[in-house]
């Protein structure tokens, strides 16, 4: 028996969890398709032995290598960086490092101040109210007062530890005269809303078993599913559904013994990640109402993808600081070079973050910065770094271009049978030059922090955590796929609530973004709920 | 070749233990593999959490004598069989990280939880860490709108 929702959400993680939350809460009957499962805590490899060898097959990032049946492949040949991500409820905050910065007011406005790609149709200050409401929901620790950001409401907890290694970064950004800031982090300092507190072990992006770390499938979902949400596990959405007015009607969707069912829905969002999201888009062409794919008489679905340009400098000491240890997350940030200085080769900057450099098998299979040696050297390299080390994680803001995107691969497709989505994606030569200035930035701030040796690891393939920018907001229906409060601007009861949305990538992790404006495009909805169109 | 072939390949020990000594020889203080009884205790482990390793593991072992290795051999043969390459080094290197001779000798105890009083910060702040960065004023950049 079918039945119709209010609204119909598409992907259980950072944004499709906390709208479907603020939704449920306000009275409308949700019901949520998620291809992945509820994540067992108790499967997370962070406390086992194998941990290391884990992170490269069955909890790698890449769905591609991880290739577990709720994945789908994604054709990465022609990309300079590879997309990743995680399909469970949570989403890919379960394997993210938690860091939690917001957007500054520039990063709206590159267009007015930096003559480059385009203004967003919102504004910093639109976004503060809900940035203030995601912090407690989710539980963010940090320190407020941060120079590098206008004033803002302080964080619900006390910030997690710097560490030896973030302590000395400090003192030798103060010599420097360089900013630096204790990183605010999704992960708990201290006991909050039933979730226990981080213990430090630095496992973080595979999985915190603590449940530290925030994760819709913690802070959201229980709440939304206590609230009357359905979320539906094992549902892989194929296609949404148009009817006679243009308006979506609902998903088709295939669960795990590939049985098709339909889901009606008044509204339906769309919170699948900015590959996922232009994928399902593309899927749904209707050769009578839209046959280049739904919402996208701009021809931009798909287009302008962005993943964040990212180098490692990694530095160490002649001492222990236990470098395998701690949030990761990021113990300090610093925003010295973020803004545009019109001195350099290049507009915009980059966020740094300093992280923890990992086990044993990270120093010597590399991840990350780092040599692999055998031999008697294998131990002298061993010896003189291995828990010597911390690592500034530097992400480079990536300006939009139309030729870097996603589309469908006319040959590989998922367990189901449903084309792949493929990624064509170039790093631009400005986004080089901005990265090659940030490392050489990074090399002087470790050796002024006293290590004795560093090492750059530039723009690293593995690395496309950030999917962004496939559906861009705009005010214009000719160039841009939704409209300012994220409605599609060809159909109007079609939502977009994660970073497909993004105008343009700013310089800092996106998650904390991605929530707001998800709360934001939730709120919107329930105070206009009178005026919005739905099928007959 | 079937996921189950892959699994059951055959995988030298002996000559396994051999290469990892080349690879890991005892030096600056460590042990080498075989010291460390690292192929011998905890290659069943390592084969068992990561079957997938096992086939190019055994096309490595195939595709290296160990009277003629040499670490700087070990260099192109990534470039000849990535994926055998990848499977001998990841082995070795877990199984040898998984000893507590090992372990103890480089002083790590593994991932462990830690406490700490999230009211630390207070310390510092007090002591004044952040003042050069406060006394410096706003960095963040007026934006319209």
């Amino acid at each position: 028996m079918t039945f119709r929702a209010d609204v119909l959400i598409i992907g259980a993680g950072a944004s499709g969890g906390v709208a479907a939350r603020h939704l449920a809460e306000h009275g409308f009957d949700v019901v949520c398709l998620e291809q992945g499962d509820w994540p067992d805590r108790s499967s997370f490899p962070g406390t086992r032995p194998d941990w290391e060898l884990a992170i490269r097959r069955d909890w790698a990032m890449s769905p591609n290598v991880r290739n577990r049946p709720e994945d789908y492949p994604v054709v990465h040949d022609n990309s300079d960086i590879e997309p990743l991500m995680y399909n469970a409820v949570g989403g890919s905050m379960i394997i993210y490092a938690g860091t939690w910065p917001r957007m500054l007011p520039s990063d709206l406005r590159v267009r007015t101040l930096d003559g480059v790609a385009d203004d967003w149709p919102i504004a910093y200050r639109d976004l503060v109210p809900y940035y203030d409401a995601i912090d407690r929901q989710i539980g963010v620790s940090g320190l407020a007062g941060d120079p590098a950001y206008p004033p803002h409401d302080d964080y619900p907890l006390p910030p997690l530890p710097l560490g030896v290694a973030g302590g000395r970064v400090a003192e030798g950004h103060n010599r420097l005269g360089w900013h630096w800031w204790p990183e605010p982090n999704a992960i708990l300092s201290a006991p909050y809303d039933g979730r226990r507190p981080c213990v430090q072990r630095g496992v973080c992006t595979s999985g915190c078993a603590e449940g530290a770390k925030a994760s819709t499938d913690l802070t959201h979902w229980p709440k939304a599913t206590a609230a009357g949400a359905r979320l539906i596990t094992g549902a892989r959405v194929s296609r949404i559904t148009i009817g006679p007015q243009g308006l979506a009607t609902g998903a088709v969707w295939l669960d795990s013994a590939s049985v098709e069912h339909h889901q009606e829905a008044d509204v339906v969002i769309l919170a699948a990640n900015a590959v996922g999201t232009a994928r399902l888009l593309l899927l749904s062409a209707d050769e009578r109402y839209c046959p280049d794919g739904l919402a996208n008489s701009s021809g931009l679905v798909g287009r302008r993808l962005m993943m964040h340009p990212f180098s490692v400098v990694t530095g160490w000491w002649d001492d222990q600081v236990e470098g395998w240890q701690g949030h990761f997350g990021a113990s300090i940030t610093s925003y010295e070079f973020y803004e545009t200085d019109p001195s350099r080769e290049f507009v915009r900057g980059a966020k740094w973050a300093l992280s923890p450099v990992g086990g044993p098998l990270n120093h010597i299979l590399p991840m990350r910065a780092g040599n692999e040696v055998w031999g008697p050297d294998h131990h002298a390299l061993m010896g003189r770094t291995f828990g010597r080390g911390a690592s500034w994680a530097i992400f480079g803001e990536d300006l939009p271009e139309e030729s870097n995107r996603v589309d469908l691969d006319p040959d590989r497709t998922d367990s189901h049978g449903i084309p792949a989505p493929r990624v064509g994606y170039r790093i631009s030569d400005h986004s080089r030059r901005l990265m090659a200035y940030q490392e050489d930035r990074a090399t002087e701030s470790l050796e002024a922090s006293g290590c004795q040796e560093t090492a750059v690891a530039s723009m690293i393939p593995y690395s496309g955590w950030h999917l962004m920018g496939t559906a861009r907001m705009g005010d214009d229906p000719a160039s841009s796929v939704v409209n300012s409060r994220q409605q599609a601007h060809d159909v109007a009861n079609l939502y977009i609530a994660d970073a497909s949305v993004f105008v343009t990538s700013s310089g800092v992790n996106p998650t904390c973004t991605i929530t707001a404006l998800a709360l934001r495009t939730a709120d919107l909805l329930v105070q206009r709920r009178r005026e919005q169109k739905v099928p007959a | 070749m079937t996921a189950a072939d892959r699994s059951s390949a055959v995988v030298d020990i002996a000559r396994l233990e051999e290469l990892a000594d080349i690879m890991l020889p005892a030096a600056h203080g460590m042990p080498s593999a075989s010291e460390a009884g690292a192929v011998s205790l905890y290659i069943d482990e390592v084969l068992g959490w990561r079957s997938d390793l096992r086939q190019p593991l055994a096309e490595a072992l195939a595709a290296l004598d160990p009277t003629t290795f040499t670490v700087e051999a070990l260099s192109a043969f990534l470039s000849e069989d990535e994926a055998a390459y990848a499977a001998l080094t990841t082995v070795v290197a877990a199984c040898y990280y998984l000893s507590p001779v090992v372990r103890d000798r480089i002083g790590y105890p593994g991932q462990v939880a830690k406490t700490y009083d999230p009211f630390a910060y207070t310390e510092w702040v007090a002591d004044g860490l952040l003042d050069p960065v406060v006394e410096r004023g706003p960095i963040w950049r007026e934006a319209p709108g």
